[in-house]
């Protein structure tokens, strides 16, 4: 675990550091794919900081109307630049709806998009999973192992670990430097599929998963949703177009 | 090609399954969850008990606030965003006081000294309640790297949440007093 990086009077919190290394170098992957395929890749750089601040902005708002009491005598709060005043799972929708809006706008093909921004999204999935091992978040359940690891009064699966290399074994399998192959989709489906597998897999191993039922681990669940999700839209866009009609024969003869 | 089509549908169909299986499978292994009875300085987990030393010579655990949710803060007098977030620690402490929340200040003596911070809170008339840790047992359990660190543990002594870092604005601690104390906004 490494929380904070001290580097002299500075104190930088590592996991945060890790997110923006993942999303610079997962863009400038994107951005390579981009040129290949002979897209300008100032559009990818537009999308990716217009959800950032869109996302952020929304995230802020959703804050504070949760509790805007607490902002009644202090309204310019609201503008603290800090990153804790802020709802991240109503961003995280914001800035995807922003980026749909993005995408009709600028008339951009979406599968196609999505295929060579899987880079990015590649990329940040490493980044996190070494964001959870150096924060200590998405720790693993107990157990004793040769390779299990001291962590919050027990020994404990390395999931953070776990996941850092099932996230780079996909990032290696899906090769996102290339030009994506198949039809479009193809690429960002499978790494829907894969990440969904490896969260499937992994989640068995977590000691904070949140349960169903007391039972099952949510994130099981909702990973065989997507998984089962990816699969049917990636042999529906693999499927070939249906062939045209035939001609009416009797216009033809009529003519 | 329909023959590969139909391979392809049944390799998909084998697959959904396999993570069905599996999630079934592990759930039966169940209880991997801490269900928050460890101690630990993170979140979900028991705020790890530690003592409470005050100048006076008055001494209490943390676990005797049980009942009351708490916001424990580290701090130091040379630390600039520590110095600057008191006063919207210390407006918290005003606003909650006997509304079932503590705010607790925890000075790092062990990294400052008494003098300066006993000087940095009269100047400032800083009146919340404030422990000394003096042999840095505190900052140890709580695995404290940088200042200001704020715990934010509820009434059952849970931790719910951490910030490292500061200043912290005075709406931001409002907002998580109310959290913790389930006020509604």
């Amino acid at each position: 675990m490494l929380p904070i990086l001290q580097l002299g009077p500075l104190s930088i919190q590592t996991p945060g550091l890790l997110l923006l290394l993942g999303l610079w170098l997962g863009l400038m992957i994107s951005e390579r794919t981009a040129r290949k395929l002979g897209n300008d890749p100032a559009v990818l750089y537009n999308l990716a900081f217009l959800m950032i601040i869109v996302g952020a902005l929304g995230a802020r708002l959703a804050y504070v109307l949760r509790y805007p009491d607490a902002f009644a005598g202090s309204w310019l709060s609201v503008f603290t630049f800090s990153p804790t005043m802020l709802d991240t799972p109503t961003g995280l929708l914001i800035a995807v709806l922003a980026g749909l809006i993005f995408l009709q706008r600028k008339q951009l093909p979406f599968w196609h998009t999505l295929d060579i921004l899987t880079g990015a999204f590649a990329t940040l999935a490493v980044a996190i999973g070494l964001a959870h091992l150096a924060s200590g978040d998405a720790f693993g359940a107990p157990a004793n192992l040769p390779w299990s690891i001291s962590l919050w009064g027990e020994q404990r699966h390395p999931s953070q670990i776990y996941e850092t290399l099932l996230a780079v074994t996909i990032f290696v399998l899906l090769r996102p430097w290339t030009s994506p192959s198949g039809p479009a989709g193809n690429r960002f489906l499978t790494f829907c599929a894969l990440t969904a597998g490896s969260v499937i897999f992994l989640d068995a191993f977590r000691g904070d998963s949140i349960l169903i039922a007391g039972r099952f681990h949510q994130n099981q669940v909702i990973g065989t949703l997507v998984l089962a999700a990816s699969l049917f839209l990636r042999r529906r866009l693999a499927a070939p177009p249906a062939a045209p009609a035939a001609a009416d024969s009797v216009g033809e003869d009529i003519q | 090609m329909q023959k590969l089509s139909k391979n392809s549908l049944l390799f998909s169909i084998l697959i959904v399954l396999l993570a069905a299986i599996w999630t079934t499978i592990t759930a039966y292994a169940g209880g991997e969850t801490t269900g928050g009875h460890i101690p630990a300085p993170q979140k979900g987990f028991l705020a790890p008990d530690i003592p409470l030393t005050t100048l006076d010579g008055q001494s209490a655990r943390l676990n005797d606030l049980r009942g009351n949710a708490v916001i424990l803060n580290f701090w130091a007098s040379w630390c600039p965003p520590c110095r600057a977030e008191m006063p919207a620690l210390q407006q918290v402490h005003n606003q909650f006081q006997g509304k079932g929340l503590v705010v607790l200040a925890m000075h790092a003596t062990s990294q400052d000294t008494i003098d300066a911070a006993v000087r940095f809170l009269s100047n400032n008339n800083l009146s919340l309640p404030v422990s000394y840790d003096f042999d840095g047992i505190a900052i140890e359990k709580y695995k404290v790297r940088a200042l200001p660190t704020t715990f934010f543990i509820d009434a059952e002594g849970i931790i719910q949440d951490i910030s490292v870092g500061g200043p912290m604005s005075e709406a931001f601690l409002t907002a998580q007093a109310l959290k913790l104390t389930g006020e509604k906004p």
